[in-house]
């Protein structure tokens, strides 16, 4: 250890002073808050920037879920009021709602596993030295830096077009047959799920390779010595010691799955039908094709409010999984 | 022997079709500007000189001439004009959010006529009749309001009055290959029955030759702008004497079903995505036999330099349906005034829109080259330019045209085409789903539109 503060050091002390009774941040003194020049100087650095978070951030968050509790149908101006909880009620009759959650719900999960499981492949295969591995890695990761947009009209008009694709023309090589890959109800999720992965498995393959080049070596030389074979190795040492790395790919991929919007929207707008309609893009529909403001509002929040206690949720799920470390 | 004889052919059909284009290029003489023409209007056009006002327009071809001519009226008038120039679907949004707010961004925009019964439901923008009716403000009998394409007018006419004046516009038509109809005797089609017989016949998916598309995404603007004609056309009703909506009748169910049918029979793999722009490239790239959509497509599959097919090109109107009618698709670009302004813009606005309507403006945007390859107008709004010898020959892609055009604008048009009513865009995002769904056949036609009638229904009591 050397002689500055750990992180966690630090953190400790934070917590210590937002702690009711903790050191106080401010005095309270004769009725006023005091600061003392240290904490005024602290404070008017931030300032500007707490300010600013305030107004782009927590200003729209609070108007979003204001929103979400009024009736504002811009096809319906006299009919504005206030009506509490009556849009998420609303919500619980709304199969449209229920089947975009479902497909959000299947959407997220298949895309985070397979990221999770693809990314780690790659990240183990790239892991020894071999000829060409830095083309390699250079070519896993390409995808990420493309927008989600570009990534969503590629998929449309060069890859899954019937007959001219280039995806397409492999699958009729390979004796699948030509197909509407984003057209057929049946196969449009699928077909989106391989896109999302397909763009960000290397978010994943990122982070494993970092977490596999910081592993102790250790362990590794200790298997050399018994009889372990390549897969008891990746099984009882790899895989528990990449442990909060697979936590934390799982974590944010979720995160940004839940989000996701724009690849679908440039690919399919949903459709067709309702096949690929996730509850973003439902609630885009809702609030500014329909102009149903208020029911959108609702629809937002909802998801906000299911990202928010996944972020939560995961949080401490980490925290027990880093413990025994 | 005979090969060569055929590629002699082709190669003179091309040139011949390259020559006509050039013929239609020289043409562009028609068209020039008339300094005095301005001048013969009563009104002072320097009124309101020094204000500024801001548009929204889309990136089509017409707002780029538009714009390019818009110093011409700024040096008649004094008012300068800025534009902001984004894509059709995120300039409605801005509009509607703008209006909504009353932020007053933008002076005007290009309205969908669809939604001008939700501006005027809430006030958003002014009647136009408050600035016709002003004669400090309009000469009436320079403006000629009563030449402007009568069928535009009444599809921005709401509870009577006027809510944005049409600017440019186009009409659906049937669009073929004369070549392929010759060279297998077929004549073009009187009926959707016909329609669908003769794309039968020419249905050859082996040399990559496809029977007949139309749009089949999913959309307020994409299948329903399709979708509804068939409708119409097989007697469908929207609603009930009641105010009920029927679009689950026996009619729209056959209409629906037709509309699946040949478009799984006889359309590309994939036409379930295809808006307007994917089915004038196949057509363009001879992979169709035809297709219904905008007349303006033939500005595009007529150049030679984009098209294979040039040349050989048939235009008709819409075949008429079992109800005995035919019905195309009723759409201009509108430009309201926003109620938010101060009193001396709305009158700026007006004083540009006044320009931007009137026929000298038109004729000049008519031809005007933005860009060296830049194509002409087939959107003009007025009759009296749809009769002139000049603009005829500029459009005469093939000798009927500009007829067929003017024809469809007069007589096949249905004001019920699609509900006008503030709740139009929900409306046409249900349809377009069920539409879709008959489409890919995630549910029957008459399922889809019984799910469909039932939203309807709850959309209209809530």
């Amino acid at each position: 250890m050397n002689g500055r503060p750990s992180p966690t050091a630090l953190a400790d002390e934070v917590a210590e002073r937002a702690r009711p009774g903790g050191i106080p941040f401010a005095r309270l003194a004769g009725g006023r808050w005091r600061l003392n020049g240290e904490e005024r100087f602290g404070l008017l650095l931030v300032g500007p920037s707490l300010l600013l978070l305030l107004l782009v951030s927590a200003m729209p968050l609070g108007l979003l879920l204001g929103t979400s509790l009024f009736r504002v149908e811009l096809t319906k101006p006299w009919a504005t009021g206030f009506v509490g909880l009556g849009n998420y009620l609303q919500m619980l009759e709304d199969a449209r709602f229920w089947h975009s959650l479902g497909v959000t719900v299947l959407y997220t999960g298949t895309t985070v596993v397979l990221q999770t499981v693809l990314g780690l492949a790659f990240a183990l295969a790239l892991a020894e030295e071999m000829r060409g591995r830095n083309l390699l890695r250079t070519v896993v990761l390409l995808p990420m830096i493309l927008t989600p947009v570009v990534v969503g009209l590629v998929w449309r008009t060069l890859l899954l077009t019937p007959r001219y694709g280039l995806l397409d023309y492999i699958a009729q090589l390979v004796g699948v047959g030509s197909h509407s890959w984003l057209g057929d109800p049946a196969l449009a999720l699928g077909a989106v799920i391989v896109m999302h992965t397909w763009q960000w498995t290397p978010f994943a393959f990122l982070v494993f390779s970092a977490s596999l080049a910081a592993l102790p070596v250790e362990p590794f030389e200790a298997a050399k010595l018994e009889p372990v074979t390549a897969w008891q190795r990746l099984r009882y040492i790899t895989l528990p010691l990449l442990r909060p790395a697979i936590v934390t790919v799982v974590v944010v991929r979720t995160i940004v799955a839940l989000r996701a919007f724009d690849a679908i929207f440039a690919a399919t707008g949903g459709g067709p039908g309702t096949a690929t309609e996730i509850l973003n893009l439902y609630a885009y529909r809702v609030a500014f094709n329909n102009l149903n403001l208020g029911y959108g509002a609702a629809l937002a929040s909802t998801l906000l409010l299911a990202t928010a206690a996944m972020t939560v949720g995961f949080g401490r799920v980490r925290a027990v999984v880093e413990e025994p470390r | 022997m005979e090969r060569i004889t055929r590629r002699e052919m082709l190669r003179a059909t091309a040139l011949g079709a390259a020559a006509l284009y050039l013929d239609r290029l020289g043409a562009a003489a028609w068209g020039g500007a008339e300094p005095d023409a301005y001048a013969s209007a009563r009104i002072n056009w320097r009124q309101l000189a020094g204000e500024r006002i801001h548009i929204l327009v889309t990136p089509a071809h017409y707002f780029t001439k538009f714009r390019s001519i818009t110093p011409e009226f700024t040096r008649l008038t004094g008012i300068e004009v800025t534009f902001e120039v984004i894509p059709p679907r995120e300039m409605r949004e801005k509009a509607v959010l703008d209006l909504g707010a009353r932020t007053g961004n933008y002076a005007s925009h290009t309205a969908d006529p669809m939604y001008l019964p939700l501006y005027a439901a809430n006030n958003w923008v002014e009647p136009l009749d408050l600035f016709l009716n002003d004669d400090k403000l309009t000469d009436r009998k320079w403006f000629d309001l009563e030449d402007i394409i009568p069928l535009w007018r009444r599809a921005n006419t709401v509870r009577g009055r006027l809510w944005g004046m049409p600017v440019e516009g186009e009409v659906t038509i049937h669009i073929y290959r004369r070549d392929v109809y010759e060279r297998l005797g077929l004549r073009p089609p009187e009926t959707l029955e016909e329609l669908r017989e003769n794309a039968r016949r020419a249905h050859s998916p082996a040399q990559n030759l496809f029977g007949l598309a139309l749009r089949g995404f999913r959309g307020p603007g994409q299948n329903m702008y399709i979708w509804p004609s068939l409708f119409r056309a097989f007697g469908g009703q929207w609603f009930d004497h009641a105010g009920r909506p029927t679009v689950n009748s026996e009619a729209g169910v056959r209409s629906l079903e037709w509309y699946v049918s040949v478009l799984r029979e006889f359309a590309p793999k994939g036409v379930e995505n295809w808006n307007w722009p994917e089915i004038m490239e196949a057509f363009a790239a001879g992979t169709l036999v035809q297709y219904i959509d905008a007349n303006s497509t033939a500005s595009v599959i007529e150049n030679p330099a984009k098209s294979k097919v040039a040349g050989q090109v048939g235009y008709r109107r819409w075949p008429k349906g079992p109800a005995g009618k035919r019905v195309t698709s009723i759409w201009n670009w509108a430009m309201p005034i926003n109620a938010a302004l101060p009193a001396r813009k709305k009158q700026a606005t007006w004083l540009y829109i006044q320009w931007l309507a009137s026929r000298p403006t038109q004729i000049r945007s008519a031809t005007f080259k933005e860009t060296p390859d830049a194509v002409v107008r087939t959107g003009v709004n007025r009759v009296s330019i749809w009769r002139d010898p000049g603009y005829r020959r500029v459009i005469a892609f093939t000798p009927d045209y500009a007829d067929v055009v003017l024809t469809s604008l007069r007589e096949d048009t249905d004001p019920d085409w699609r509900p006008r009513i503030p709740e139009w865009p929900e409306i046409g995002e249900v349809m377009a789903i069920a539409v879709q769904e008959a489409l890919v056949g995630r549910k029957t036609p008459k399922q889809a539109l019984d799910d469909a009638n039932a939203e309807l229904r709850r959309i209209l009591r809530r």
